[in-house]
This record gives structure tokens, C-alpha cells and sequence, in this order.
């Protein structure tokens, strides 16, 4: 048991900044991690509580992330955290209580649920070959990442918080879209032209360089091609608060 | 707001959102290229703010170990609070530390130099080397029988003085009463010149009758008032060997009648003292005059606040014009003394 303790830690030290060996160690545990759950939702998972079951994993990958040795075994403390989040869960979901389920029978006849009387408004054939499409766009986008080193997990981990510092990231991509030479340069070098763009944008260096991975992302996506993604990005830029797609 | 999936992983998907930021959410069954609307965002742990106090409790920590270190074992055991002289025929004095610790070790003379030479005071207490210094004092043959060795205490606390002294002449005569006169002399400055009513002489005579001159003859020098002679217990000025117990006339007439019954002291000493005459005035004439409280040069009786214009009227200086008025200046005329 206390072996097992032992290279817990050396692995959930290892997940922090690995995200495969994260994955890795979620697969290991992810028996803790559904006992854990079922210990809350006092039901099989497989039974309409899939949610719970993701939230449960994301808590075991936040207390990996935000785990401390000096302070305490890991399990334990992913049990907690894993219960909070659950908690947390179920207190945001209590605000759309009186909301009819769409399950729930319709009255009249019997076998018919809510759901069934409703008309089917979805294009199953349109959605799945959207979805196609930019799941092969975002495929290649990952592909050019990697090229530059880096995934897509990295772009979030260095993607900014502050509103701020987000604004000052899209000026420094609008300077880019507005002479795509720098584009050019950034996709034939494989480096990030500072200089220009710090100049061109009015940014500071330093905000550049703390946020470097996440803006060859962004300004990847508006390199060639990637229409889906660009389309995705523009649609707060141009229309403010447009509808989702 | 909705989000485009980009990666997913068994515990979270990484997601786009239409600002362009790419975020880690509860991955609940996506595929790349889904877009969604809500999505359960990864809580990123927050870097905690070290507290202002905790750099200075390790300082303050730091400071009190000092204070202590310093206060309570540095100083009282390693710094100078007294010094102890200890005279045999050898002069020798040492430092001495609150705790009796012995800190420095000086031969005021010849002969001290030579005892405490080649003898080592370090980490001994003020008890180990008096007794030590006398044992060697005995070997070198400073010391005999009978001989005197006098400890003189200096220190500003004249409590911790007062302890010292006490302690080391019980420790010293504990071990050589029998044969060694112990004798301090804490007020002294020169104890061996001139020694002075303060001294305390503690003295055993243990030593037999026989080896008295003996003894005078080993130590004249360390104690030159102790060669007087013990019959002669005429102190007086005329020193004729007469002690005069019986004459108590202290008397400038020395006419051996002491007058104890007179006790007039009076100027004329005619021997009545004159207790019932309390009549100090000048004019002793037995009446005390109490109630006369008229001192002034009139004296009449009265006592009058008045005016002293030598015309029996009460008012000032040239204002002489009998109305009581001070100085009205209405003094031009129609007065008696014609001073204007």
C-alpha cells in the first residue's frame, strides 16, 4: 500500500505537465474514479448519469493538476475533490429544476414521451458532414501545430485569462491579418516574427513572449485554408452575440 | 456562446471559443469537430500568495534565538561582573563572571605572577580556582600556618558582592580555617597599607599558643598592625599606660567631678536652671507679655497699622492733610508741617 502511494505520486508528478502520461494515469484509476462517482449518484452510471462520470474524471485530472505531496496522500485528496465537483454539479443543475423532462409521458397515449410529439427539426446528414469536414480541418491543424511542437492541450494550458492580456493577443493578430506577409513569414520560418508584430501591434514584448504558444496557434488558424475554425472565430468579431451555429 | 472541440482526451477536451481562447472542459462524450454551447470548464489551480509574515517570523524566530543565546548564556557566563583580589603574600586578582565563572586571571605583583604562572583558569568557576590558587600558594610556600590570606570583592552590585564574599570565606574556611586566618576587605582599596575600621577579621585561633611567634615572625609583612602589642590597651593621646577606665570626666576642667547633678548650661552658670523663666524678652522680668503682640517701636500696647507720619494721623508720606485719603494729591496747603 505504501509502495503503491509512492509511485502515485511520481506519476501524478509526471501528468502534470505530460498530458499523455495524464491520460495514462485516468485510465489506470478510472475504476477509483467510477466507484468514487457511483459512491455520489447512488446508481449505475449507465443509467443517465454519463455527465457525473465526465465531471468526475475532469475533478481526478484538476486534483492531479493542483496536487501538493507535502500536504497529503493523492487519493484521498482526489476523492474530495471529485465529490465537490459533484456537488458543485448538481447546485448548478438545481437551477433549471422546473424544467419538464423531455422524457416524461405526453398524456393520452401511453407509450409516447414528450420528446416523440416533438417535429424533428435536425438534419442528421448536414450536421454529421459539417462535422466531417471540420474534424478533418482541425486534423490538419493539429498536424501543423505539431509541426511547430506543439498540441492543442499546450495552446490552452498558455492560452491568456485576463481579459486584457486577450485583447492585447488579438491586436497582435489583427497587425497579422493586415499584412499577411508576416503570416507568410511565420509559416515559412516556423518562427514568430516578434519584432514586427510587437511594432505593428503596439504590444508588449514580453506579453508576447509569455503567450507565444498560444498566438502561432491563433495565428496559424488564419494562415491558409482552415475556413471552418476562421469561420468559427468570426463569428463574435463580426456580428456580436450572432447566433451559434 | 458555443465552442468548437478540438482535441479530446479521456478527462477533458480542449475547446475553442468564439474569442479565439482555447480552454480544457469536462469532456461529456465529444468529438472533434463538435461544437457545443455549454461547457464544464477546467478550475485551473491557483499559485498561492506566500503571507507578508512568513520571511519575518523566520527572522523574528532568528532574533529571539539570538536574545537568548545572548541574554541568557552569553553574557552572564562570558562577560565581566566582579573581581575577586586574593591576597596571600602574592597579589593575585581574576575576573569573575555573573555565574562564578572565572574569565581573567592577573598577578598584581611579583610573587602573583609567579603563582598563577603556568596555571590555567579556563572553564574553571571562581570556587575550583581559589582553591586551587591557595593549594598552590601552600606548595610554593607563600602560605603557612597561621598566615592570612585577605579577599577583597569588587563589583557595581553590591548584592552579588555582598554573596561573593560570603561564600567564598565559607569556602575557604571550610577547607583552611584551622590553620589560615581568612579576612576580607571589601571596602579597602590598599587593604595591606591600611587597613580600616570596614574590615572584617574573622579570626581563628586554633593555632597553638606556642607557634604565636612563630607566626609573626612568617608574616610581618602581609599584616603589619597585628604586631602590636596586646597588653597596652591605652589608647589615649598622652599613651602613659593609663587606662583611666575610672575617670569619666570628659570635662574640659578635667578635675576628675564629673557634675552630673549640674546641669545648668546656662551662660551664668550659677547653678539654677531657671526652667520656670520662660521670659525670653529682653527685659527679663519674669512677665512673659504675651498678649503685648506691639513689637513696633511705640510701644504702647496698640497695635496700629497707621501711619507713621509723626503726626498721629493715618495717611501717607506727603498726603498730610488728615482725610484718610492716600496721597490725593490735595497736599498744597492747609497742613501743619509746612512742606510745601
Amino acid at each position: 500500500m505504501v509502495r503503491t502511494e509512492h509511485s502515485i505520486v511520481g506519476q501524478v508528478y509526471a501528468a502534470k505537465t505530460d498530458s499523455e502520461a495524464a491520460d495514462a494515469l485516468i485510465g489506470q484509476y478510472i475504476g477509483f474514479i467510477r466507484s468514487e462517482t457511483v459512491k455520489f449518484t447512488h446508481a449505475a452510471l449507465e443509467d443517465g448519469h454519463e455527465d457525473e462520470l465526465s465531471i468526475a474524471m475532469l475533478a481526478f485530472y484538476e486534483a492531479i493538476l493542483s496536487y501538493e505531496k507535502t500536504k497529503g496522500a493523492f487519493l484521498p485528496y482526489a476523492s474530495r475533490a471529485i465529490r465537490n465537483r459533484l456537488i458543485d454539479h448538481y447546485r448548478a443543475e438545481k437551477r433549471h429544476g422546473n424544467v419538464v423532462s423531455l422524457h416524461a409521458p405526453a398524456g393520452g397515449e401511453a407509450d409516447r414521451s414528450l420528446l416523440d410529439t416533438l417535429p424533428d427539426t435536425r438534419d442528421e446528414i448536414g450536421t454529421f458532414e459539417a462535422r466531417t469536414a471540420s474534424q478533418k480541418e482541425i486534423r490538419e491543424f493539429g498536424a501543423q501545430l505539431a509541426n511547430f511542437g506543439l498540441s492543442f492541450s499546450d495552446v490552452a494550458d498558455n492560452c491568456p485569462r485576463q481579459e486584457r492580456t486577450l485583447a492585447a493577443c488579438r491586436r497582435v493578430l489583427d497587425c497579422a491579418r493586415a499584412n499577411p506577409a508576416l503570416l507568410e513569414k511565420l509559416v515559412e520560418t516556423g518562427r514568430l516574427p516578434m519584432s514586427e508584430l510587437a511594432a505593428g501591434s503596439g504590444t508588449d514584448k514580453k506579453t508576447m513572449e509569455r503567450h507565444r504558444k498560444y498566438l502561432v496557434a491563433i495565428l496559424l488558424a488564419f494562415t491558409n485554408g482552415y475556413e471552418i475554425i476562421r469561420g468559427h472565430l468570426c463569428q463574435i468579431t463580426r456580428a456580436k452575440g450572432g447566433e451559434g451555429k | 456562446m458555443s465552442y468548437l472541440v478540438m482535441e479530446t482526451h479521456p478527462a477533458y477536451a480542449v475547446v475553442m471559443d468564439e474569442e479565439g481562447r482555447f480552454l480544457k472542459a469536462a469532456n461529456l462524450r465529444y468529438q472533434v469537430g463538435d461544437t457545443v454551447q455549454e461547457i464544464i470548464e477546467l478550475r485551473m489551480p491557483r499559485k498561492k500568495a506566500i503571507p507578508l509574515w512568513k520571511p519575518l517570523s523566520g527572522l523574528a524566530g532568528l532574533a529571539a534565538c539570538f536574545y537568548l543565546v545572548f541574554f541568557g548564556y552569553y553574557r552572564p557566563n562570558f562577560t565581566a561582573y566582579g573581581t575577586l583580589r586574593i591576597q596571600i603574600n602574592p597579589d593575585v586578582e581574576m575576573t569573575v563572571s555573573r555565574t562564578d565563572r572565572v574569565l581573567d586571571l592577573e598577578g598584581l605583583n611579583e610573587d602573583g605572577e609567579d603563582l598563577i604562572a603556568g596555571y590555567s583558569y579556563r572553564g574553571k568557576d571562581r570556587e575550583t580556582t581559589a582553591e586551587e590558587l591557595v593549594e598552590r600558594a601552600i606548595d610554593m610556600g607563600y602560605l603557612s600556618d597561621g598566615d592570612t590570606i585577605s579577599i577583597t570583592v569588587n563589583s557595581s552590585d553590591p548584592e552579588w558582592r555582598a554573596r561573593e564574599e560570603v561564600q567564598v570565606q565559607a569556602q575557604l574556611e571550610e577547607r583552611y580555617g584551622e590553620s589560615i586566618v581568612i579576612q576580607l576587605g571589601g571596602d579597602l582599596q590598599q587593604p595591606s597599607s591600611a587597613p580600616a575600621a570596614g574590615t572584617e577579621e574573622v579570626v581563628i585561633p586554633v593555632t597553638p599558643p606556642t607557634s604565636a611567634p612563630t607566626g609573626e615572625e612568617a608574616a610581618p609583612v602581609s599584616n603589619p598592625d597585628r604586631t602590636t602589642v596586646n597588653s597596652d590597651t591605652d589608647y589615649g593621646p598622652s599613651g602613659d599606660s593609663v587606662t583611666n577606665y575610672e575617670d569619666t570626666d570628659y570635662g574640659p576642667n578635667a578635675d576628675g567631678v564629673t557634675n552630673y547633678e549640674d546641669t545648668d548650661y546656662g551662660p551664668n552658670a550659677d547653678g539654677v536652671t531657671n526652667y520656670e523663666d520662660t521670659d525670653y524678652g529682653p527685659n527679663a522680668d519674669g512677665v512673659t507679655n504675651y498678649e503685648d503682640t506691639d513689637y513696633g517701636p511705640y510701644n504702647d500696647g496698640v497695635t496700629d497699622y497707621a501711619d507713621r507720619g509723626d503726626d498721629s494721623d493715618d495717611d501717607w508720606g506727603n498726603d498730610d492733610d488728615d482725610d484718610g485719603n492716600w496721597d490725593d494729591d490735595d497736599d498744597s496747603d492747609d497742613d501743619d508741617d509746612g512742606d510745601d
